[in-house]
Parts: structure tokens; C-alpha cells; sequence
């Protein structure tokens, strides 16, 4: 029969983990609460900028501006992966990951050259351990992505885009679609898709003044939306990052349940087992003695 | 009298403010421009420097960096990289960040807008910062 006092040492073990799981899943969970206020909150943002351009659209003619066009033959991209800093998050960084390797030879394939910019540790070791290199990394940014910080690396996209030094920017991160459903995705950011005027929002027929005009207020709108949609993508991931931990944390928590209840049944009939022996030992001896 | 003006400050991480106001006035790309009710509606493009807002007998500044503004019916919108109350602002950084435009290099059209337009932000966050 087993040991007792070694199943007692796992079972307290696995107690303690227990304990930690469960912390980690709350925090996580209060953490995601923060990071969905701050993800809809920017939300407001990004409505407003696809209002403005909708009403632009009625009145400006043709649509035009570098960043909405595409380069002829496509040569040189930029690729930002944005994964976690730290790990104990399920398929988190898997996803992106395989997002990533997949769009890598897929750009070698056409013989494209690409940068490579990496946001959170994890990614990055990922993809040392596969010998890619990589030429920019981020580690600032937690759970809480700031405005500024991705403001630096819009402005130097866009710089880099209308020199027509890049032909492309394609994103790696898990969008947030509900609190139940979120999937690792590939997204082009560059060329821009445009900020989707929204058809049957046909209230606003406002006959506005432009200051200066449409087509300057384009020129400045089609970067501020580029960098709201940037500035998404790291809320999304935040987001994300947070759900993943706390179902995975959520999963380790249940296990450790199982296996403590599981250990302990083992432990006890190996402690009653153990008296069964002894006692028979005991009325074993007396019974020679009485003889 | 038309319907008091509503004033919605957005920034790309939050709402900061939806309140009703009586009077604003801003910068535009190209100079100041003041907001009474009633104003017809509009979209512009904005500059930096000071967001006045007045309510009743009391006046409140934001320093506001460019962005956007759309009116519509009695409704405000600014739409900004970043608004900082008037009362936060500090003269030395902004000091700081005028001298950081001044040493900006200027060899093309464009690194010398960009200069120029910084060096004008630095300027106007002086003043706001100065006469708060």
C-alpha cells in the first residue's frame, strides 16, 4: 500500500497550488474587468471617427489618401506580433504564434522581405527558440496599453508607409469578439481598409461646414483612424490576454479540486489499511502469548 | 434661445467629459474659433493649444492636442489625441519640449512642418501653462 506520509506531502502540495490558481483567476478577472472598461471606453473614439468619415463620405467626392492605396509590388512589410508577457494563459500565445509562422512563410514564399516587431516576452522567446530573428521588440505593454506609446509607433508606420519604404503592415493578435469568443487573427492594417462609412446610418444628412475643407479633413482623419485601430488591436489583446488566463486558471483550479479529493480517498484507505495491519499485528501477538 | 450646448471630449482611451456647457472656444488649424448654442453645423480639423469652456459665471481651460471636432444640433464633439486640464500643466516640461523642437532637425518640407508645429504646441503650452 502506498506510503501515507508521501500522499499527505502531495496532497498538501497540491492544496497550495490550489491556492495560487485560484488567486491568479482572480486577479485576472478584476484585471479583465479594468481592461473591458478601457477597451469600451476607446470604443466611443473610434465610433466618432467612423461618424465623421461617414459624413465626409457625403460630401467629399473621391476618397483618396496615400495610406488608403495600395503599392503596386508589394516587397518589404512590417509584422507586429503582439503577444503576453507572461505565460499560464492556455493557447494564448500558441495562436498567435502559429498566426505568425504561418504569414512568415507565406511572405518567404513570395520572396518578400519582412520586419519583424515583437510586443511581449513570450513571443519573443517563441521565436528565438525557432532561430527567427527579430528586429524590434516591446515589453511596456501590460494590460494596460497607453495612447501615447502606440502614437510613436503609428507615426512611425505611417512615416514609413507614405515613403513607400513599406508596402504592407499586417498585425498578429487575438481579437476580443465576445467575453466568450476570442480568435487569434491576422489583420492588414496597411494599405487601410478605410474607416467603413456606415450604410443605413442615413440620419445624419447634415449639411455641414468643413474647416478647412473635406479633403483636409481627410488628409488628417485616415491617420487618426489608422492609429485608433492600432490602439484597438493592444485593448484587444489586453482584453484577451486576461479572459485566456482566467479560463485557463479557471481549468488548473477545477483540476487541482479533482486531484485533492481523488488523493485524499487514496490516503485515507491507505491510513486505515495501516491500522487494519497494525491492529491485526496486535491480536495476532496477544493470541501467541494467551496460547 | 436655442438649446444649451453639450460638450463630449473624446480621447482615444476615454470619455473624458459630457457635460453641458454654455460657451467654448478652441483652437482651429488655423486660428481660434468660439462656439455659442445654436452654432451651425460643422466639422473641423483642430490645432493645439487652449479648450475654454464656460459654464455659467465660471471658465475652465484643457490644453488640447489637434484632432477633431464635429458640431451637430446642440452636440460637441472633440475628438483629441490627448486633453490635459490647464491646472496640470507644467512650464518646465513644456520648457523642456520646446527646446526638444528647437534642436528637431529640419532637412525636407516635412521634417520642417513637423518642427514648426511643434515648436508652436511647445509655445501655446507655455502660455496656458503660464496664465492658468
Amino acid at each position: 500500500m502506498a506510503n501515507v506520509r508521501a500522499l499527505r506531502k502531495r496532497l498538501k502540495a497540491i492544496r497550495n497550488i490550489r491556492k495560487i490558481t485560484r488567486t491568479m483567476e482572480l486577479i485576472a478577472t478584476a484585471r479583465f474587468k479594468k481592461a473591458m472598461d478601457r477597451a469600451t471606453q476607446a470604443a466611443a473614439y473610434t465610433k466618432k471617427i467612423g461618424e465623421i468619415a461617414a459624413d465626409l463620405s457625403h460630401a467629399a467626392t473621391d476618397f483618396s489618401h496615400p495610406l488608403l492605396e495600395t503599392h503596386p509590388e508589394p516587397k518589404h512589410g512590417v509584422l507586429l506580433v503582439l503577444t503576453s508577457n507572461r505565460g499560464l494563459c492556455g493557447g494564448y500565445n500558441s495562436g498567435v504564434m502559429k498566426q505568425t509562422l504561418t504569414r512568415l512563410r507565406e511572405i518567404k514564399e513570395h520572396g518578400q522581405t519582412v520586419t519583424l516587431e515583437v510586443s511581449g516576452k513570450r513571443g519573443q522567446t517563441a521565436l528565438r527558440y525557432q532561430q527567427i530573428a527579430i528586429d524590434k521588440q516591446f515589453n511596456q505593454f501590460e494590460d494596460k496599453p497607453a495612447f501615447t506609446e502606440i502614437n510613436e509607433i503609428a507615426d512611425r508606420y505611417i512615416r514609413l508607409y507614405v515613403e513607400k519604404k513599406i508596402d504592407w503592415v499586417n498585425v498578429a493578435y487575438v481579437r476580443f469578439e465576445s467575453s466568450s469568443r476570442q480568435t487569434a487573427v491576422l489583420e492588414t492594417l496597411l494599405p487601410f481598409a478605410g474607416t467603413e462609412p456606415k450604410t443605413g446610418a442615413g440620419g445624419s444628412e447634415v449639411e455641414y461646414e468643413f474647416l478647412p475643407s473635406p479633403q483636409g479633413i481627410i488628409e488628417g482623419i485616415v491617420p487618426a483612424a489608422f492609429k485608433a485601430r492600432l490602439f484597438k488591436c493592444f485593448l484587444d489583446a489586453a482584453v484577451s490576454e486576461q479572459i485566456f488566463r482566467m479560463v485557463a486558471m479557471k481549468g488548473a483550479t477545477e483540476n487541482a479540486g479533482e486531484m485533492i479529493s481523488e488523493l485524499s480517498r487514496i490516503a485515507n484507505r491507505a491510513r486505515q489499511a495501516q491500522i487494519t495491519s497494525e491492529l491485526s499485528e496486535i491480536i495476532g501477538g496477544a493470541e501467541a502469548l494467551n496460547h | 434661445m436655442s438649446a444649451p450646448l453639450r460638450l463630449v471630449i473624446v480621447t482615444p482611451e476615454r470619455i473624458l467629459l459630457d457635460e453641458q456647457v454654455d460657451a467654448l472656444r478652441f483652437p482651429l488649424y488655423d486660428g481660434q474659433i468660439g462656439i455659442l448654442p445654436g452654432r451651425a453645423p460643422l466639422v473641423g480639423q483642430l490645432g493645439a493649444g487652449e479648450l475654454k469652456i464656460d459654464q455659467g459665471s465660471t471658465s475652465r481651460s484643457y490644453f488640447i492636442d489637434g484632432g477633431f471636432v464635429q458640431i451637430k444640433g446642440p452636440v460637441v464633439s472633440i475628438l483629441t489625441h490627448a486633453a490635459i486640464p490647464a491646472k496640470d500643466l507644467n512650464v518646465q516640461t513644456a520648457e523642456a519640449d520646446l527646446q526638444k523642437a528647437l534642436h528637431m532637425p529640419a532637412h525636407t518640407d516635412a521634417e520642417f512642418d513637423t518642427k514648426q508645429d511643434a515648436q508652436d504646441r511647445a509655445r501655446r503650452m507655455i502660455d496656458l501653462a503660464k496664465h492658468k
